[in-house]
C-alpha cells in the first residue's frame, strides 16, 4: 500500500467531538509523569552542573568551570577510558559469542528448547546478584575458582586484586550476563531471513563458509548493528555490577564514569560538579546513539 | 556422527558456563562462613539452612520482599495503562506539527540516556516532594522509566494492526476510545503481554535509583536490601549468598513461566 | 481468528505467571514477616553500618533498652553507603534516623554542615572525667585541639557526638610462633615470623588489608604512625610523604607484602580475618571485629593460640584509633528519646555492661569491672595508654584517603615504591584541598 494512502484513511478516521481530543487525551497522562519525573530533573541537574557545593550546599555559581575541570580531571579521564575499553571489550565478545551460538543453534535439534530455557537466566538474574555470584567466584578465599584449583592441587586464585585480571574479570562476568541477550535477538533475526536465496546456493554447491560470507552475513548486518548499539548503550550506563563486584577497585581498575559520577556526588558531596560529569556522559551516549542510527541509515540506503 | 559429538561438547560447554556459577551460589548459601572461608569444600558438607533462616528472622527480607511486590506491580501497571494510551496515540494519529512523532523520538532520547544520569536531580526532587524512601518515590520514578519504552514497544505492536477493524467497529455505533478498548486492545494482547513482562523484570531487578532513594526497610526493594549484606569490612558470605538466592528466586522463576514472551519482547525491537 | 486464540492464550500464561510470581512472594513473605509482638516504648531508631565491632551491642545492650523501656529499631546497612545516605537524610532534614553510629572520621563532615544536635545543651557531660579522653575529643566540632579547617578557626567546639564502642587497632599474634609475648619491635615480628613460617606453624608472618581506598590506608597507618610520621601540618599542608613515612610505605609494600599471603593485595577484612582465624598467618594488627572471633572455636581454628598485644614499634608503638560515635541529626523524629537513650546509654552501669558483654566501652571505669567480656579489652586500655591516634579531623577525609589509597595499592601491587607512591598522593591531595579552598 502506498505511504500516502495509509495517511489519508487516518485522517479519515478522525471524527467530530471529543474524538478530536481524543489523541491529546490519551497522551496525556504519560507524558506528564515523564515531564514531571524525569524531564524535570534533567533540567534541574543542567541548572545543578554549573554550581559548586560545599559541605552538602550550594556556595557559588561557577558557569561553565565545573564541565572544563573534567577534561583536566585525571580521575575522570581514566574512568572515561576504563569504560570504553569495558563496553568495546565486552559488547565485541558477546556479539561474537552470540552469533556463533545462534548460528550453531539455528537448525533445530533436540536439547534446543533446554538450552534457550537456560540461557535466559543469566539475563533475568537481579544484576546485584550477578555480581554477587561473581565474587564467589573470584574470592581469593571463599572463591569457586579457588576452591577449584585447591581440589586439582593447586594454590589461592587472585583475580580481584590485580588490577588487569580484575578489569577482565568484570568483562567476563559482563560476557556471561549478556551474550545470552545477544543470541537471542540473532537467533530471532537469523530466524526471520527468506529461505530462498540459502536454498539456491546450495543448489549452486556453495559451500558453509560462502554461505556464510556471501549471504547470512550480509543479511544480518542490520539486526547485527541495532544489537550492538542497543548493547552499547546499555554497557555505557553499567553500575550495579561494579558497585558489588569491585566498587571501582583495584585502585581504580574498574571505576566507570558511572561509578566515580556516584562517589563525587554522594561520598565526596561534589553535587555540581557530579552533574555536570553525568550531563557530558548523557551527550555522549545521545550523540553514539544518534550517529549510530544514521549510520545504519546510510548503509540501509546504498 | 561428528557433528553430533561436537553438538553435545558446545551444548555442556554452554550448560557448565551458565549453570556452574549458579550452582556455586546455592552451594555457598547452604554453608556455614568458616565452612566457606577456611576449608573450601566444593559442595556442603554440613549443609544448613541458618542462612536463609537469619535473613528473615534477624533481617528484613520479608519487608525487602512486600516492598519490590507493590513498587513493581504498580509502576507497571500504571506505565502499562498510560504507555498503551500513548503508544496508540502516536501509532494511529496524525497530529500538527507532526507532533506525535516528536513525542516518540522524544521518549526515545530519554529511554537512551544512561538512568544514572539524572540520577541526583530525582534524588533532589524527591526529597523537595517528602518521597525518599516511600514506596510512592519510587512507583513514580519506575513509572516514567516504564512509559518511556512501554510507548516505544507498544507503538510497534499497534501499528501490525490493521485499520480496517477499528473503523468497521465504529461503523458499528463504537466511539473512537471504545474501538481501540474493545478491538485494537484485545489484539494488541500479546504485545501488552510481551512489555508487561519486560518491564517487570527491570523494574524489579532495578538498584541505582532504589539505593538513592531509600534507606530504610520501609520501602527498600529486594536488590536494595540485599545490597545491605555486600560489606568488605566483614564481609557474611553465607547471608550474602543466601540473600543472593533469595533475591533471584522470585524473578527467575517468573521469567522461566513466562519464557515465550519474554523472548519475544526482548528480541522485537531488534529485529523489526 | 488465530489472533484472537492467541490472545486468549497469552493471557492465561501471563495471568499465570503473576499468580506464581505472588504466590511465590507471599509464601516467602509469610514466613519472613516478624510477629508484630514488638512492645510499645519509646521509639528510637538506630542507624548503623554491618560490622562485627556492634555485635556485643545487638545481642546485649538492645535487649537491656528494650527492658529500660525504648523501643529500638536498629536498621543496618553496607559500610559503603551510610555515610551518604546518613549525610543526605541529616542535611536534608529527611527525618529517616534518630541516632546515627557513625565511624569517627564522619564527625567533621557532618559537623561542618551543621546538622547534628549539640549533644552538651542536651545534657550530655563532655567534661566528665570518666569518658576515655582521645575518643570523647572526636566528639567536638570544631575540635578542641589541633588544626582547624578554614572557616572554622573561631568556632566554639560543639559536642555533637558522643563516643558509642570505643575500638583501636591492638596486635593479635600466635602465641606458639612469638613465644616470649607479643613482640616489641617490627623486626622481631618479622625475624620471629619466618622461623614460625620454617616450623611449619603458619605460612605468612603478617597479613594486612591490601585493598584500595580505607582498608589499605587503615593497614599503613600503624606501620606510619609508628614510624613516626605526621599526616598533616597545622596548615594542612600533607607532609605524610617526609622521610619517616616514606621508609614506613617502603616497609610496607616491600617487607610486609613479601612475608603477607600473595593475593594480599586484594585483602579486605574477611581475608584477612580468615587468614589469622584459619592459622595461616603469625600477626596481624585489627580492630576488635575478628579480634573478638579469636577464642570462639566454630569461628577459628586456632582456639587458645591467639594473644593480644600492643602494635610494634619502630620509634613509637601507637596505633590507630577509630570508634563508633554516635550523633543525632537535628531532623530525628524521636529526638527526645534519643537524647534519653543516649544519656542511658553512656551511664557507667551500662557502659560496665556493655565491656561485660565484651566491647571495648568508652568510659574508664567499665575497663576496670571484674570480668571483662573478653581478654581484649585490658590490652586495649594498655594501648591506649601507650599511644592511639584518630584520622585527621578534616571534612574532607573520605577523598584524602581515596587518592592516598589508591596510590598505596599501586604501589603494594608493583611491590615497591611506597615512598614514591605518597609523593604522589601528596601532590593529589594538596591540589584537591586547595581546589575546595583549604589555603
Amino acid at each position: 500500500m502506498a505511504k500516502g494512502g495509509t495517511q489519508s484513511r487516518k485522517y479519515r478516521l478522525q471524527g467530530a467531538g471529543l474524538d478530536l481530543a481524543l489523541p491529546y487525551l490519551m497522551l496525556a497522562p504519560g507524558l506528564l509523569i515523564v515531564l514531571g519525573v524525569l524531564v524535570y530533573p534533567l533540567w534541574d541537574g543542567l541548572r545543578a552542573s554549573t554550581e559548586a557545593y560545599r559541605y552538602g550546599s550550594v556556595v557559588a555559581n561557577v558557569g561553565m568551570q565545573n564541565y572544563i575541570k573534567l577534561w583536566s580531571d585525571p580521575q575522570f579521564l581514566n574512568a572515561l577510558w576504563v569504560t570504553v575499553k569495558f563496553v568495546a571489550l565486552s559488547v565485541t565478545f558477546e556479539a561474537i559469542l552470540g552469533f556463533a551460538l545462534a548460528l550453531f543453534c539455528l537448525r533445530e535439534f533436540r536439547g534446543i528448547r533446554l538450552l534457550r530455557t537456560i540461557l535466559i537466566i543469566p539475563m533475568v538474574i537481579t544484576p546485584v546478584v550477578v555480581a554477587i555470584v561473581f565474587r564467589l567466584i573470584y574470592a581469593s578465599d571463599a572463591g569457586m575458582l579457588t576452591a577449584i584449583s585447591e581440589w586439582m592441587g593447586g594454590g589461592q586464585v587472585q583475580i580481584l586484586g590485580s588490577p588487569v585480571k580484575a578489569f577482565f574479570g568484570l568483562v567476563v562476568l559482563d560476557v556471561w550476563e549478556w551474550t545470552p541477550l545477544m543470541f537471542l535477538i540473532l537467533l530471532a533475526g537469523l530466524q526471520s531471513l527468506p529461505h530462498e536465496p540459502f536454498e539456491a546456493a546450495r543448489v549452486d554447491g556453495a559451500g558453509n563458509w560462502r554461505v556464510f560470507a556471501d549471504l547470512t552475513f550480509p543479511m544480518m548486518r542490520p539486526v547485527l548493528a541495532i544489537a550492538i548499539v542497543l548493547r552499547t548503550i546499555d554497557a555505557f550506563g553499567t553500575f550495579d555490577q561494579v558497585f558489588v563486584l569491585t566498587r571501582g577497585g583495584p585502585g581504580e581498575a574498574t571505576r566507570l564514569v558511572s561509578i566515580y559520577g556516584y562517589d563525587t556526588a554522594f561520598k565526596f558531596q561534589q553535587t555540581g560538579y557530579a552533574a555536570a560529569l553525568f550531563v557530558t556522559i548523557g551527550l555522549v551516549v545521545l550523540a553514539l546513539a544518534f550517529s549510530a542510527v544514521r549510520l545504519l541509515r546510510r548503509v540501509d540506503a546504498s | 556422527m561428528n557433528s553430533r559429538l561436537a553438538r553435545i561438547g558446545v551444548m555442556s560447554a554452554v550448560l557448565a558456563i551458565v549453570l556452574l556459577p549458579i550452582y556455586w551460589l546455592v552451594s555457598t548459601s547452604l554453608k556455614s562462613n568458616r565452612e566457606i572461608t577456611q576449608e573450601g569444600t566444593l559442595y556442603p558438607h554440613v549443609p544448613t539452612l541458618d542462612n536463609y533462616i537469619r535473613l528473615f528472622t534477624e533481617k528484613q527480607f520479608g519487608a525487602y520482599l512486600t516492598n519490590s511486590l507493590v513498587v513493581t506491580f504498580f509502576s507497571v501497571a500504571i506505565a502499562l495503562v498510560a504507555g498503551a494510551m500513548g503508544a496508540y496515540a502516536i501509532a494511529r494519529f496524525r497530529l500538527p506539527f507532526a507532533m506525535e512523532r516528536k513525542v516518540g523520538l522524544f521518549l526515545l532520547t530519554l529511554r537512551i540516556v544512561p538512568p544514572v544520569v539524572i540520577l541526583i536531580p530525582v534524588y533532589l526532587l524527591m526529597l523537595k516532594l517528602g518521597l525518599l524512601d516511600t514506596w510512592l518515590g519510587l512507583i513514580a520514578t519506575y513509572t516514567a522509566f516504564n512509559i518511556t519504552f512501554c510507548v516505544w514497544m507498544m507503538e510497534s505492536f499497534f501499528r501490525e494492526i490493521p485499520v480496517d477493524l477499528e473503523e468497521a467497529a465504529m461503523v458499528d455505533g463504537d466511539s473512537r476510545f471504545g474501538a481501540f478498548r474493545r478491538i485494537t486492545l484485545p489484539l494488541a494482547a500479546p504485545g501488552l503481554a510481551a512489555t508487561a513482562i519486560f518491564a517487570v523484570l527491570v523494574t524489579f531487578n532495578e538498584f541505582l535509583f532504589a539505593l538513592a532513594l531509600t534507606a530504610t526497610p520501609r520501602a527498600m526493594t529486594m536488590p536494595r536490601g540485599t545490597a545491605t549484606l555486600i560489606g568488605r569490612i566483614d564481609t557474611d558470605w553465607a547471608s550474602m549468598s543466601a540473600a543472593g538466592v533469595i533475591g533471584a528466586l522470585p524473578i527467575v522463576f517468573f521469567a522461566l513461566l513466562v519464557q515465550r514472551h519474554l523472548v519475544r519482547g526482548l528480541t522485537m525491537g531488534a529485529v523489526k | 481468528m488465530t489472533q484472537s486464540s492467541r490472545s486468549r492464550l497469552t493471557r492465561r500464561s501471563v495471568l499465570k505467571g503473576g499468580l506464581g510470581l505472588a504466590l511465590a512472594t507471599t509464601a516467602l513473605t509469610a514466613i519472613g514477616l516478624p510477629v508484630p509482638a514488638r512492645a510499645a516504648g519509646k521509639k528510637v531508631i538506630i542507624g548503623a553500618f554491618a560490622d562485627g565491632g556492634l555485635t556485643p551491642f545487638k545481642q546485649k545492650i538492645i535487649p537491656l533498652a528494650k527492658d529500660a523501656g525504648f523501643d529500638i529499631e536498629f536498621l543496618e546497612d553496607e559500610y559503603g553507603v551510610t555515610l551518604e545516605k546518613w549525610f543526605a537524610d541529616a542535611k536534608n532534614s529527611a527525618g529517616q534516623y534518630d541516632l546515627y553510629l557513625l565511624d569517627d572520621p564522619w564527625v567533621p563532615q557532618f559537623g561542618a554542615a551543621n546538622v547534628l544536635e549539640d549533644l552538651g545543651a542536651a545534657g550530655i557531660d563532655g567534661s566528665d572525667k570518666d569518658w576515655i579522653g582521645s575518643m570523647i575529643d572526636m566528639g567536638y566540632w570544631p575540635p578542641q585541639k589541633g588544626a582547624r579547617v578554614k572557616g572554622f578557626e573561631t568556632a566554639t567546639p560543639t559536642l555533637i557526638c558522643v563516643p558509642f564502642v570505643g575500638d583501636l587497632q591492638t596486635l593479635t599474634y600466635r602465641n606458639d610462633v612469638y613465644t616470649s609475648g607479643a613482640p616489641k619491635t617490627w623486626d622481631e615480628v618479622i625475624a620471629k615470623g619466618k622461623e614460625g613460617v620454617a616450623a611449619g606453624k603458619i605460612k605468612y608472618p603478617v597479613v594486612f588489608r591490601g585493598v584500595s581506598g580505607n582498608p589499605i590506608v587503615t593497614s599503613w597507618y600503624p606501620v606510619f604512625l609508628s614510624f613516626g610520621g605526621s599526616f598533616f601540618d597545622d596548615k594542612w599542608n600533607p607532609i605524610f610523604n617526609s622521610a619517616e613515612g616514606k621508609a614506613s610505605a617502603d616497609f610496607f609494600v616491600g617487607t610486609m607484602k613479601q612475608n603477607a599471603p600473595s593475593g594480599v593485595v586484594e585483602f579486605d577484612s574477611d581475608q584477612e580475618g580468615a587468614a589469622i582465624l584459619g592459622g595461616d598467618a603469625g600477626a596481624i594488627i585489627q580492630y576488635s571485629g575478628n579480634a573478638l572471633k579469636a577464642d570462639d572455636p566454630t569461628q577459628t581454628k586456632v582456639a587458645g593460640k591467639l594473644d593480644f598485644g600492643v602494635v610494634p614499634k619502630q620509634t613509637s608503638a601507637i596505633a590507630q584509633m577509630g570508634i563508633f560515635i554516635a550523633g543525632i541529626p537535628k531532623s530525628a523524629p524521636n529526638k527526645a528519646n534519643s537524647v534519653e537513650f543516649l544519656k542511658w546509654y553512656v551511664s557507667a552501669d551500662i557502659q560496665a555492661k556493655l565491656s561485660e558483654a565484651g566491647s571495648i566501652p568508652v568510659k574508664r571505669s567499665a575497663f576496670g569491672i571484674a570480668k571483662p567480656g573478653n581478654r581484649l579489652i585490658p590490652v586495649a586500655l594498655q594501648q591506649l595508654d601507650a599511644g592511639a591516634l584518630p584520622r585527621p579531623r578534616t571534612p574532607d577525609w573520605a577523598k584524602v584517603e581515596e587518592l592516598l589509597g589508591i596510590e598505596l595499592n599501586k604501589a603494594l601491587q608493583a611491590g615497591s615504591g611506597g615512598g614514591a607512591a605518597l609523593d604522589n598522593a601528596a601532590k593529589q591531595v594538596k591540589d584537591y584541598l586547595s581546589s575546595v579552598g583549604y589555603y
